[in-house]
């Protein structure tokens, strides 16, 4: 059987988004576009490293930014402590994702045999108690402030990746590679390197296991799959990324708090970021990531432009009004579930096929 | 006792296996031995316990008292998955496939689980020639060849049944249990199952247990019956002893006493 069109296309997509982001700091050469650049490569991670639990294999968690969370706060709080350097980001990222392995395992060996309802009870509860402590132990998460540092030196807008004869530093294409461009493409390789791995882990054997666990559970139990064991195998893996995740944010952002590293906001993002662009592909969490960061740091902006260019007529400019973009991106929600109903990728796909 | 001198040892055996949902006994004492190279036809009404029976055999449900030994290994406090592993394949009744996936993946699953390779979580699935040549071996055997790359749910009926015996087959097990294997077959598609049965029959080191209810299936293919009713076995030896016995037309009456006359 080829691919359809339809995959082809999603393919390609992806590819042009993951060449855009390659190519990010010369093609939008201005501080809030590469923030944007930035945002989209961790939260394709942070949902691809979802889609694992819910795509293929149909687990529920709402624990997911509580991993990102402790890969956040291991960064941070070795940063803050022990000054910049690599040592407290890598002992950082060591410790986050140790915990969320440990914790992964606990709670999928304790309750991924039950009901699928009590699982996601259990995460939700983990999650709230993640939260409730990054608030409570202020002397060392900052509480509700969180925690400012400084990343490593190679990061600094300051630092000269590469001079000129002068002593200043290069440009090119118009760009200045300084520090910032560096921690870019930390941010950028990081995340690159965790999606391909993904990618390898759903083609492997074990990806057609876990396909096979949410087409037919009982089946692949009886024809010789330990399915609580492959269950609680990916809970972890997808733990690991999703702290792995936190901390190359951490380090990106010079701040972490319960904002930005563990608030249920975050976890609504990501199952926004994984029903848009489709579940159990991988190539949704992509497409569903782009769009919602897009949608986030633009959408103001849109309407602003909008509702100035209807000022004319009446009652517009009010709907369009920029405070409504929450209004907006509920009805843009409503319209992707209602005419992509597996997400765009997983809807696009089934398009257009060949034999 | 006394036939134990003239047969081999079972494969296969239930002693005294028994289910309780809440008061009601769904399975009673059964104790019952299952031979390599022979095939057993469990018959009995709907509601007789015999699916029941399997799922406490393959492990889907688990005893409440009794025990399932496999060459005198003790499987009945074990998982369906290492029960598997021990050389139990178990089909069902109503076809349970992996439908989004193809034809050869869903034998491959069944290949690659007999061959302990589903942790292997980095190289491509396609690097893994042997397991996929492997199952097109099983593919051709269930005449299944022209549908390798199609979708387990776009198969008709009939190919969806010899799907599942082929994973079956693919699981290369010592004990073949079928439910029904021909259920909902039009005739022209049953053939081709039941040949596919009748092979695995003939190879002498498989023990094969069936469930069926077509009178023609278990003429063709039973070297034994075992009646169950009630939950109770109430009657086992050679197909034409039980079945012109007193007890199975008891069993029966009402419910198919033209087909089993």
């Amino acid at each position: 059987m080829k691919q359809s069109y339809g995959t082809l296309g999603v393919k390609l997509a992806v590819l042009a988004i993951w060449a855009a982001l390659l190519f990010g700091p010369f093609l939008f050469q201005d501080v809030r576009s590469i923030q944007v650049a930035a945002r989209i490569c961790i939260f394709i991670v942070l949902v691809a490293s979802y889609d694992l639990l819910i795509g293929y294999t149909g687990i529920v968690s709402f624990a997911h930014t509580m991993f990102f969370g402790f890969g956040a706060y291991g960064a941070a709080i070795l940063l803050k402590q022990m000054g910049p350097g690599w040592t407290p980001v890598l002992l950082g990222a060591g410790a986050g994702a140790a915990l969320s392995l440990v914790i992964a395992a606990g709670i999928g060996l304790l309750s991924l045999r039950v009901k699928a309802i009590f699982f996601a009870m259990i995460t939700l509860a983990a999650a709230s108690v993640a939260l409730v402590l990054a608030s409570q132990l202020s002397h060392l998460t900052g509480g509700e402030d969180g925690i400012t540092y400084r990343a490593p030196d190679l990061f600094k807008p300051a630092t000269k990746l590469l001079t000129d004869g002068d002593g200043k530093v290069l440009k090119l294409w118009g760009v200045s590679l300084n520090g910032k461009v560096a921690a870019y493409y930390f941010v950028f390789l990081s995340c690159a390197a965790l999606f391909w791995l993904m990618l390898r882990l759903v083609g492997s054997p074990l990806g057609t296991v876990l396909k096979a666990i949410r087409e037919n559970e009982a089946r692949a139990e009886a024809i010789g799959y330990r399915v609580v064991a492959y269950r609680t195998f990916v809970f972890c893996i997808s733990a690991v990324i999703a702290s792995l995740a936190g901390t190359v944010y951490a380090v990106w952002l010079k701040y972490t708090g319960p904002e930005t590293a563990l608030s249920f906001d975050i976890m609504i993002d990501i199952l926004l970021m994984v029903v848009i662009g489709g579940m159990g592909t991988m190539f949704g969490p992509v497409i569903g990531a782009v769009l919602l960061v897009l949608a986030q740091y633009y959408l103001r902006d849109l309407m602003g432009a909008a509702s100035e260019a209807v000022s004319a007529i009446p009652l517009l400019p009010e709907l369009l009004n920029p405070d409504r973009w929450l209004f907006w991106l509920g009805i843009l929600f409503i319209l992707l579930v209602y005419f992509f109903p597996k997400g765009i990728a997983g809807t696009a796909m089934l398009k257009g096929s060949r034999t | 006792m006394t036939l134990s001198a003239t047969s081999p040892a079972p494969s296969l055996s239930t002693q005294d296996l028994t289910i309780r949902f809440g008061g009601h006994v769904a399975v009673n004492a059964v104790s019952c031995d299952f031979h390599p190279g022979e095939l057993t036809v469990i018959v009995g009404p709907n509601g007789a316990g015999k699916t029941t029976y399997f799922n406490l055999i393959s492990g889907q449900l688990t005893a409440s008292s009794g025990t399932v030994t496999k060459d005198g290994q003790d499987l009945t406090r074990m998982s369906p998955s290492a029960r598997a592993h021990h050389g139990i394949g178990r089909a069902f009744q109503l076809t349970n496939l992996f439908p989004a996936l193809t034809v050869l993946e869903n034998i491959r699953l069944a290949v690659q689980a007999r061959a302990h390779m589903g942790w292997r979580i980095f190289r491509p699935v396609r690097h893994y020639r042997a397991l996929t040549e492997r199952a097109e071996h099983y593919l051709e055997a269930a005449k299944l060849g022209t549908r390798a790359h199609d979708l387990a749910a776009n198969l008709p009926h009939g190919d969806q049944r010899k799907l599942e015996v082929a994973l079956l087959m693919a699981m290369e097990p010592d004990i073949y249990m079928f439910d029904e294997p021909t259920a909902g077959m039009s005739l022209d598609h049953a053939p081709d199952v039941l040949e596919l049965i009748g092979s695995i029959k003939s190879d002498p080191t498989k023990t094969v247990l069936l469930v069926e209810h077509k009178m023609s299936v278990v003429r063709s293919l039973a070297d034994r019956i075992i009646v169950l009713h009630n939950g109770e076995l109430v009657a086992e030896g050679d197909p034409a002893t039980v079945m012109s016995s007193a007890v199975v037309r008891e069993v029966y009456l009402g419910t198919a006493t033209e087909e089993v006359a």
